[in-house]
């Protein structure tokens, strides 16, 4: 999927514009954060399974060296065969050499951000495989050939009527408005796909390292049968996925659904290890596991690293006012939200990703619900930084915050400028608004009105109040 | 879209260290990883509380799973065989090597028109509307999850094809947390270890809670 966040404001007007995404959007966030909040108030361990998750992946990546290559010989000893991928043109290379080598046709997959980011649906296409998606909201916008709008619920932006007209054009099945019919709908042809698919395809939440095992969790049930039944299984992580052992499981387990649906636990969580064993009766005969680093390491190697603990559950995206706003799309790639807003710079570029980090109030709310700690508004404002020192910001920017900080950083000259401007102010705009600024100023004005300038800076009330003389600290 | 082969220039060895290299140098400024002591397993087993049955009957209801408990599989009988004929069920079907399971399905012939099918036929793209039965390996309390695994060649397909999954759970499979049965895995784990926390389900559509998605639309723990 190629990165269009360069277009972010663009695309946010047209989502603002949006009504029936509106309307989704706001059901969903507000159901995800309701549900949230109760599961963690009836879980009172919440806090320490938090502090013992960040201490773990933070360990984790500081010797992710180590934790991988211990997964990889894991792995590799109970009959995994371990493929690796710098970028995103050798993931999908060697999906579709997996592929061929297989002889598959068709190929079930289950819900994988990274197999998103490196369009491998594209690349296995392009090798002749059918690839059907199977968790139900990919399912729906495979159908509508869109990308998926949030991390766990792709589909959110999709009305039931949206969906059976769908169904109706591209499955032939009458119109209902009834969604468990349009579910039953769904797992009637998905169940054909499962039992005659070559190969499933799956992402993975976690890979443990000391038993080279494949974690995933799913409420549906697909990525389970995308696992057992075919005979090919191809399980695509970035490299970050890893954690220690399969004893550390468990507490990402009490935070990953809380987190992400307001579940204590997922309806599945499967724990995959190494091939079919001669004993199985059923199972996968071959277990290709692509490890994708495309631009990890560089994120590893700097002040970026807290981002890598991500495990994608989605709260920082439904508790962020700008993801209420304007919804995953916007975006513009993969990732949307806080973590998106960090993440996409990172790995698309900070001159694609650029409107991102700036898209923020940095009001704190998405390192507040951050499960593994995460500091997205510092990891925010360093992007910020990092835009002014690759010579991203114009000269206009610069010089304005150049001149708003001489100013902040001296309380004389601030305090002459709030009265000239109450002044200015009470003569030019009578009724107490700015309707209009020009140039790089007018985002201000464009929809709504800036207040002018009051008449007695708070300042100078402060100090009438307490009696302090005028110009003095 | 590139026309890639899977072979690439370097070798798939290679491959890996050079990934295990680059990491290593983007954390130490060098490829030498340094030693540290692992981590240690370190949780210890607890074992089975006289609580946790009822811990995991509450947590289970609650993912919207039924419990079911009786003195003995006669007992339990009438009230299972009441569940399969509500939910439409015709075919039970268990696997080969499982005696629990074999039994209780086989007495429960007589409780509905119900017949025996194998897992063959539950193969089939669409099935009769079938109940699986199969022997838990655990019941977590914690979770209300039950656990079923591929250990020793054990099959999956119960719990993932049936319309209904019926899991008979012995006392002796009740731990507290996952890290109990993990832990008990650790050293060698099967193929699959599945924790199963009630009826497959999504919320794709609208948010709106609907059951069935893939898995089982009925999940039953019978207690014996």
């Amino acid at each position: 999927m190629e990165p269009r966040s360069r277009s972010f404001f663009r695309n946010s007007e047209k989502a603002l514009a949006d009504a029936s995404l509106q309307a989704a959007i706001s059901r969903t966030t507000g159901k995800f954060v309701g549900a949230r909040a109760a599961s963690i108030e009836a879980f009172p361990g919440f806090e320490a399974a938090r502090r013992e998750g960040s201490r773990i992946k933070g360990e984790t990546l500081d010797r992710l060296d180590r934790y991988l290559a211990l997964f990889i010989s894991e792995a590799e000893k109970r009959g995994a065969v371990v493929h690796v991928a710098r970028d995103a043109d050798e993931a999908r290379g060697i999906a579709a050499g997996i592929a061929r080598q297989e002889g598959v046709s068709l190929a079930v997959k289950s819900k994988s951000m990274i197999a998103e980011e490196v369009d491998l649906n594209g690349a296995l296409e392009a090798a002749g495989v059918e690839v059907v998606e199977s968790d139900l909201g990919e399912f729906i916008i495979q159908l509508a050939g869109e990308p998926p709008s949030h991390l766990i619920a792709p589909a959110v932006h999709k009305t039931r009527e949206q969906v059976s007209r769908l169904f109706e054009q591209k499955l032939g099945e009458p119109y209902t408005d009834d969604i468990q019919e349009l579910v039953r709908i769904a797992r009637k042809h998905l169940r054909a796909k499962f039992l005659s698919a070559g190969m499933g395809v799956s992402g993975a939440n976690f890979l443990c390292a000391d038993t080279g095992s494949i974690v995933m969790v799913t409420n549906e049930g697909n990525g389970r049968m995308g696992t057992v039944l075919p005979r090919v299984h191809l399980a695509v992580a970035s490299i970050e996925k890893v954690i220690p052992s399969l004893a550390d499981l468990p507490v990402f387990l009490r935070l990953l659904p809380r987190s992400a649906t307001g579940q204590p636990i997922t309806t599945y969580v499967s724990v995959l290890t190494g091939v079919k064993r001669p004993e199985d009766p059923e199972g996968p005969e071959k277990l290709h596991i692509l490890l994708v680093d495309n631009g990890r390491t560089a994120i590893l190697q700097g002040k970026y690293r807290d981002i890598l603990k991500c495990i994608r559950c989605g709260a920082c995206l439904n508790i962020c006012p700008v993801y209420q706003s304007v919804g995953g799309h916007a975006y513009g790639w993969t990732y949307p939200g806080p973590m998106g807003s960090v993440l996409t710079p990172l790995l698309a570029g900070l001159a694609e990703g650029a409107p991102l980090p700036n898209a923020s109030t940095l009001c704190g709310a998405c390192a507040e619900v951050c499960p593994v700690e995460i500091p997205l508004p510092r990891l925010l404002l360093e992007l910020r930084a990092d835009e002014r020192d690759q010579g991203l910001k114009t000269p206009e920017e610069i010089l304005g915050m150049k001149g708003y900080a001489a100013a902040m950083g001296r309380a004389g000259v601030l305090e002459a400028l709030e009265r000239f401007a109450g002044v200015v102010g009470r003569l030019i705009f009578k009724d107490g608004k700015v309707p209009w600024l020009p140039l790089k100023f007018s985002g201000w004005t464009n929809k709504r009105d800036f207040p002018a300038p009051a008449a007695q800076p708070f300042r100078r009330l402060w100090k009438k109040q307490r009696g302090i003389r005028p110009w003095s600290r | 879209m590139e026309e890639a082969e899977g072979d690439t220039p370097v070798e798939p060895l290679d491959r890996k260290s050079e990934l295990i290299r680059r990491i290593a140098v983007a954390l130490y400024g060098h490829d030498g990883a340094r030693t540290s002591s692992g981590r240690a397993a370190g949780h210890a087993e607890s074992g089975a509380r006289a609580d946790a049955i009822a811990l995991f009957r509450d947590r289970f209801e609650a993912n919207g799973g039924n419990f079911i408990e009786g003195l003995s599989p006669e007992a339990i009988l009438p009230a299972l065989g009441e569940a399969l004929r509500l939910s439409g069920v015709a075919g039970l079907f268990f696997p080969e090597d499982d005696a629990g399971a074999r039994h209780v399905a086989e007495a429960l012939v007589p409780f509905g028109p119900f017949t025996l099918v194998s897992s063959a036929e539950a193969l089939q793209p669409s099935p009769p509307q079938t109940a699986g039965f199969q022997t838990a390996d655990y019941a977590v309390a914690e979770t209300g999850s039950i656990v079923q695994t591929s250990l020793g060649g054990k099959t999956l397909l119960p719990g993932l094809l049936a319309d209904v999954h019926v899991a008979l759970v012995s006392r002796a499979a009740f731990v507290d947390r996952m890290d109990d049965c993990l832990a008990a895995m650790a050293d060698d784990p099967p193929r699959n270890i599945s924790f199963l926390s009630g009826p497959s389900r999504t919320a794709d559509i609208e948010q709106t809670l609907t059951i069935g998605a893939h898995g089982p639309r009925k999940m039953i723990a019978v207690l014996i």
